[in-house]
């Protein structure tokens, strides 16, 4: 079962970060086509063709994103959510580093589709040298004609913008980045109005994520049919998937959806446990979805059956843990994370994650009282869809799944009074 | 700011749309100019931005990366996400504060090295990570680090 490869075609190809090389393996071919033999119209028609949904974790259509800026006159924007800051994922980066003309051509040519003129790459405040990196390739693509005042001599003019975050995971929330992007903390706006009515600078906007955005260079050049051929259904094209964690050769691998089981991506790809070990639970789609059991191992990995299977495909940030992870102390982790990123908004988030935290704290640590597993799931409940954004929902995802699935797990640290995997020793 | 990040910020000004965009941007040159963003340089940008001192911290105290106090010449950025923590990140924080004798973003007393447990860096399949200044540093061990103290310290030591 290989890999897929669309958007890594070129990525392991030496210099492939430099244009002359880039084009010499076919690129900026997608943005010419574009630009000098489809109308706008015709590039969004290929890509609601291809059925890409966003790559980023909601997994919405692009297609129809794209259709809902109103036809006013407005100035739009595009803007590319490179916040990639979900735990366990780390494929945007990839992109951003190897082959930063990818994303560049990528940008153009959806900027040129949705017709943007400025289009802004948010990029995480830690990808300082990605920064660097994506501010050559653009001062490269300038100079040949790709971005400028008349890109390939069309008329029109298609510029980007580089800006950079300054540590908040909040900010991969598409509202929170806008507020971010035009200088303010990063708190999530209130929706509707969605970003493709009133976004940045209150003008239409669409936000898309790296690997969405990459993905139309494949889907202009082979035609968004074929590119729908590939895939299921309502899964279409290929996925990146990251593998991290307690496994053998973690890395970042580009599945065809639905025809890669997760057990042939972390056991066969990855793989596998490290010596001695049994891989106990996988964490599918970042650090926010809910965890499975091995008895779940051989889903299919695309957005219907990771739902059916009571999790979700996320951001492809695939999480492994073993017999000798402990999860009280992972869902703790995790629970720090969000209580550190809660933007302090919603007082079910801001409240709920550090009281979670303590209790999850006092449970790893020998001390958890009697009724502590019901007041973790009582927390659940008065946080879950009770939130402004999306992150008390993810700040749950793991503590939820994993109060039913290893409730042993839990009850055996409070019946013990420590930690029933003893001391961990990597 | 120094003078050429003060043309740096007009400059920013001018690149956006909208002049509030500029604000991150220009926190981001103090942040590089002084390693940390002192408390004289919020009232040097509330003024370049044409806003107050207080919603200059307000959005300044939202963000990670920018530092109320000064860092030290290397800041080393453990990563501490789910996945470098499962493949040891624990040890390697506790092996530096040990052997740098600081505590949880401390700085050590010669100024030479700032250590900080950091949420995750997005460099999960190179567990665990540790980020140090700009470079991102991928499957980090002990040893691995010593030799990066050790080389560190020497450099210091032979440009003395």
């Amino acid at each position: 079962m290989p890999e897929t490869r669309l958007l890594f075609k070129n990525i392991d190809v030496p210099g492939i970060d430099r244009i002359d090389v880039y084009e010499q393996h076919g690129g900026y071919q997608t943005l010419r086509k574009a630009v000098l033999d489809m109308t706008p119209e015709a590039v969004v028609s290929e890509v609601m063709a291809s059925n890409l949904r966003g790559r980023g974790g909601a997994g919405f259509p692009t297609g129809r994103k794209w259709s809902f800026l109103p036809k006013d006159g407005r100035t739009r924007y595009l803007v590319c959510n490179a916040d990639e800051s979900e735990p366990g994922t780390c494929k945007d980066q990839e992109i951003i580093y190897k082959d930063p003309h990818l994303l560049i051509e990528g940008v153009a040519t959806s900027a040129y589709a949705i017709g943007a003129e400025d289009a802004y790459i948010y990029l995480r405040g830690e990808f300082k040298v990605g920064y660097q990196i994506l501010e050559r390739a653009i001062a490269e693509a300038h100079e040949k004609g790709y971005l400028g005042d008349n890109v390939l001599g069309s008329g029109r003019r298609i510029d980007i913008t580089l800006y950079l975050g300054a540590g908040a995971y909040i900010c991969g929330e598409e509202t929170a980045l806008l507020e971010s992007l035009e200088g303010k903390r990063g708190n999530p706006r209130l929706k509707p109005p969605f970003p493709a009515t009133a976004g940045l600078y209150g003008m239409p906007t669409v936000v898309n994520n790296v690997e969405t955005l990459s993905a139309v260079v494949p889907i202009i050049a082979m035609g968004g049919a074929e590119y729908a051929k590939l895939g299921t259904e309502k899964s279409a094209g290929t996925k990146l998937f990251s593998v991290s964690g307690t496994v053998r050769r973690p890395g970042n691998f580009e599945l065809e959806l639905g025809k890669v089981t997760l057990r042939e991506l972390v056991f066969d790809l990855a793989g596998g446990p490290l010596e001695g070990r049994e891989i106990k639970g996988i964490i599918p789609g970042g650090s926010s979805v809910p965890i499975l059991t091995p008895d779940k191992f051989d889903t299919l990995l695309d957005y219907e059956a990771l739902q059916a299977a009571g999790t979700m495909l996320g951001s492809g940030g695939v999480i492994v843990l073993d017999d000798r992870s402990c999860v009280v102390k992972s869902t703790l982790r995790l629970m720090e994370f969000y209580r550190h990123e809660s933007c302090g908004k919603c007082t079910p988030c801001r409240e709920g994650t550090v009281w979670l935290g303590q209790v999850l704290e006092r449970i790893e640590s020998g001390v958890g009282r009697p009724g502590d597993l019901d007041l973790l799931a009582d927390l659940c409940v008065n946080i879950e869809g009770r939130t402004f954004c999306p992150l008390g929902d993810a700040a749950i995802g793991v503590l939820k799944s994993g109060l039913q699935l290893y409730h042993d797990e839990y009850q055996a640290h409070i019946d013990q009074g420590c930690c029933p995997l003893g001391e961990v020793v990597r | 700011m120094n003078a050429e990040n003060l043309a740096k910020a007009q400059e920013l000004i001018q690149r956006f749309p909208q002049k509030s965009s500029a604000l991150i941007p220009i926190l981001h040159l103090v942040e590089e100019e002084f390693g940390y963003i002192p408390q004289e340089e919020v009232g040097v940008v509330a003024d370049v931005m044409g806003v107050t001192s207080a919603y200059v911290e307000s959005v300044l105290s939202f963000y990670t990366l920018f530092h109320r106090q000064p860092t030290g010449k290397y800041l080393i950025q453990v990563c501490r996400g789910l996945s470098c923590q499962l493949m040891g990140a624990d040890e390697l924080s506790k092996f530096l504060y040990e052997d740098l004798g600081v505590e949880r973003n401390g700085t050590t007393e010669d100024g030479m090295f700032t250590v900080e447990a950091v949420e995750c860096v997005a460099l999960c399949k190179n567990a665990p990570a540790v980020q140090i200044n700009l470079e991102f540093y991928p499957n980090m061990t002990k040893e691995k680090l010593q030799g990066f103290l050790d080389k560190a310290r020497e450099e210091v030591r032979s440009g003395a």
